[in-house]
């Protein structure tokens, strides 16, 4: 299990990490949300041990981590590391014996690795020559190639299409059912609620919310009213926070409120088509959480 | 996998990378062009000046009468050996033929006893015609010798002089212009490779700092490993490029024809031994910059201060190379980022004595290692600090704040 137990980070004038605790046990994704600037790039550099911390502790199975449990990680920084001259298999193999591996065993995971990720027919090329999509891929491949058992990923999806979106996540759930550790961040929260047990949202360098995801909608004190009217309607909704407008209307409400109650509010303000009562999804928890209406998400919405 | 192990592999890459930049083979081939077409050259333009024999013509017309032309070519031939050249020595009948060759360039000199002449085409060569005095002297005296009754043989054991052994009282004139430029040329290659090859450091970690590659290195090698596997491969891949180039400068002697001194054939090598020497210091030094810098843009920049020092040390040897038993280019020999450049040159001129060469060794390596404590701790800590750049003085200010408590995960 992986514990981070309250790290502080000062960076000059900067509290970049105030005290943040969580945990990662083996088998179980716990995705690491928090807006820009948070502090869950430092927090997973200290992990891998790029960051001194000031005070606290990281470790793993109970132990101090050090460059030999270190080799035992997988990580994929936020920016692309790699070196663009080189050829994409030399490229898997070199950091397959940095890790520790044999030179038949680095060149036997290389192969393993590039046909999974359907980067075979690219093997011989340059890193420089691909596709930032498939330069993902290989920078995935360089995190997995040591058969890792905790893996760290900062924003693994950015900038992929839905297709490798898809073929990341699969291989994500596998190592996972393997018994990976699997510690992510993103801005996609989308896709960290379907991929994600856990979370853990962090703001300003603070842990301020953390929980299996479901439960923390669930015990959300906020839930949603969406109704959908045959035709374009500007009801007003007193004393109630609204999003949308026309035909399709959000009301947030506390979770006391009575569904049936807001659904007889809400037929006598035109003809329904549809009408639903639910928990905050996992953006709206995590709006609430960094105490925020609107935050600078990017690629959040889409 | 022990830190030897990590070097190994890093090494390994870097010589790799080396090796498949096609670059690579054509400065190196280009190199070793040069060096060889400059011995060709030589050779070519020096056949032209010092032809190895001299070429005699003797006009032997009736008035001479008794020429022994068995004791002409014999003392032709021995003057000539006393100036290190061979002579060829033909008989013609009569003075036009004879000059009319000499014209044509068949020959150095017409030598016309019945006129007590020596005869040239367009100007007097002083050694033709010392050598051609000194002949003549022989013949002459041989003759009168005869005349006055004595025996050949004992005329010959009477002439039997042996020459003067030429002595030199003070060394300067010792070095000799076949090692003055061999020391120019060891001058002139160490500091192209250590140029390119110390660049090849610098952009490399700069590379791996600006393209994010560190952070996963430093996941699974420490900085000072990557640092030192990264110098021992571009300088591995430096060595044998000069490897070509010395062994390219040797056969450009050999073709040359020059003759070469033995110092400049044992400082040749030796001057591998300085590449290794300046590459450790210069490399070291270059790395440090590359590592206060996050963009290539800023690398020529942050590199200039030891840009600098290397041009400086290169413009000294012309100052103080061609001097090379001064005190000031005893001493400036000593300094040890001058001595990889200024020392192959002293010693081709053989003036560096052994003391002198073992302490500017001891010199430069305690440099080397002082540099190397300094840029690997240096390095470590602003590869943790990516993103900005890092100036000298806030590299330094690490240094001091790190020796002053901050503990870093080990």
């Amino acid at each position: 299990m992986l514990v981070v137990d309250d790290v502080t980070k000062r960076f000059g004038s900067l509290l970049a990490l105030d005290g943040v605790g969580f945990s990662v046990q083996p088998g179980e994704v716990v995705g690491f949300l928090g807006p820009n600037g948070a502090g869950k790039t430092t927090t997973m550099r200290a992990i891998m041990g790029l960051v001194s911390v000031d005070a606290g502790h990281v470790t793993w199975q109970g132990s101090h981590i050090d460059a030999t449990t270190r080799q035992r990680f997988g990580y994929m920084p936020a920016e692309r590391g790699m070196y663009q001259r080189m050829k994409v298999r030399d490229h898997l193999v070199y950091y397959a014996r940095l890790s520790g591996l044999s030179a038949a065993a680095a060149a036997n995971m290389a192969d393993t690795w590039l046909e999974r990720l359907n980067l075979t027919a690219r093997a011989g090329d340059t890193v420089q020559s691909l596709s930032s999509g498939n330069q993902q891929r290989v920078q995935l491949a360089l995190a997995l190639i040591n058969e890792p058992e905790l893996l760290v990923l900062d924003e693994p999806f950015s900038g992929l299409d839905p297709i490798a979106v898809d073929t990341l996540s699969e291989v994500l759930r596998e190592q996972v059912a393997n018994g990976v550790a699997l510690l992510l961040s993103s801005h996609q929260l989308d896709l960290v609620a379907e991929v994600c047990s856990a979370v853990v949202i962090v703001d300003r360098g603070r842990v301020v919310l953390q929980g299996e995801v479901n439960e923390l909608r669930a015990t959300s004190a906020q839930r949603f009213v969406e109704v959908e009217f045959a035709t374009p309607t500007d009801a007003v909704w007193p004393g109630a926070v609204v999003t949308g407008g026309g035909r399709r209307h959000r009301i947030s409400v506390p979770d006391s409120a009575d569904p049936s109650a807001l659904f007889d509010e809400a037929r006598a303000r035109g003809h329904l088509v549809g009408y639903s009562f639910a928990p905050p999804d996992l953006s709206e928890v995590f709006l609430a959480a960094v105490g925020r209406t609107t935050v600078e998400l990017p690629g959040a919405t889409q | 996998m022990t830190s030897r192990e990590v070097i190994r592999l890093v090494a390994g890459r870097e010589i790799n990378q080396r090796l498949r930049a096609k670059s690579f083979y054509i400065s190196t081939g280009l190199l070793v062009l040069v060096i060889l077409a400059v011995g060709v050259i030589s050779r070519l333009a020096g056949g032209d000046d010092a032809p190895a024999q001299i070429d005699v013509a003797v006009v032997a017309d009736a008035s001479v009468g008794t020429v022994e032309s068995d004791d002409v070519v014999a003392a032709v031939q021995a003057s000539a050996a006393v100036v290190d050249r061979g002579a060829t020595v033909e008989f013609f009948d009569d003075l036009a033929t004879a000059e009319a060759a000499l014209r044509d360039g068949d020959f150095d000199v017409v030598l016309h006893p019945a006129e007590q002449q020596a005869i040239f085409h367009d100007d007097v060569d002083d050694e033709v015609l010392a050598v051609a005095q000194q002949a003549w002297a022989q013949v002459e005296v041989r003759a009168r010798l005869g005349d006055a009754g004595l025996e050949p043989q004992q005329i010959t054991e009477a002439l039997a002089v042996a020459p003067l052994a030429p002595q030199v009282l003070d060394g300067d004139d010792e070095t000799s212009g076949v090692a003055v430029l061999t020391g120019t040329l060891a001058a002139v290659l160490l500091f192209l490779s250590l140029q390119t090859f110390g660049t090849y450091v610098l952009t490399g970690v700069v590379e791996e700092k600006s393209s994010a590659v560190v952070e996963v290195l430093l996941v699974r090698a420490r900085a000072d490993q990557m640092l030192a596997g990264k110098i021992i491969g571009i300088g591995v891949a430096g060595l044998a490029q000069l490897v070509l180039a010395i062994v390219a400068s040797m056969v450009s002697l050999a073709i040359s024809g020059a003759s070469v001194p033995a110092e400049v054939w044992s400082a040749l090598p030796m001057t591998l031994v300085w590449f290794l020497g300046g590459f450790a210091l210069y490399s070291t030094l270059f790395a440090l910059a590359g590592s206060l810098v996050s963009r290539q843009e800023d690398a020529q920049a942050a590199a200039a201060p030891i840009m600098y020092a290397l041009v400086a040390a290169y413009m000294l040897v012309f100052i103080f190379g061609y001097v090379p038993d001064s005190t000031a280019s005893t001493v400036m020999s000593l300094i040890p980022p001058i001595t990889p450049l200024l020392m192959p040159m002293r010693m081709a001129a053989g003036a560096a004595s052994v003391v002198e060469v073992v302490v500017a060794v001891v010199l430069l390596l305690g440099t080397t290692m002082a540099a190397w404590k300094l840029a690997a701790r240096i390095y470590e800590q602003v590869l943790l600090h990516r993103g900005s750049r890092v100036t000298w003085k806030d590299a330094i200010r690490l240094l001091r704040s790190r020796s002053g408590g901050e503990h870093s995960p080990k």
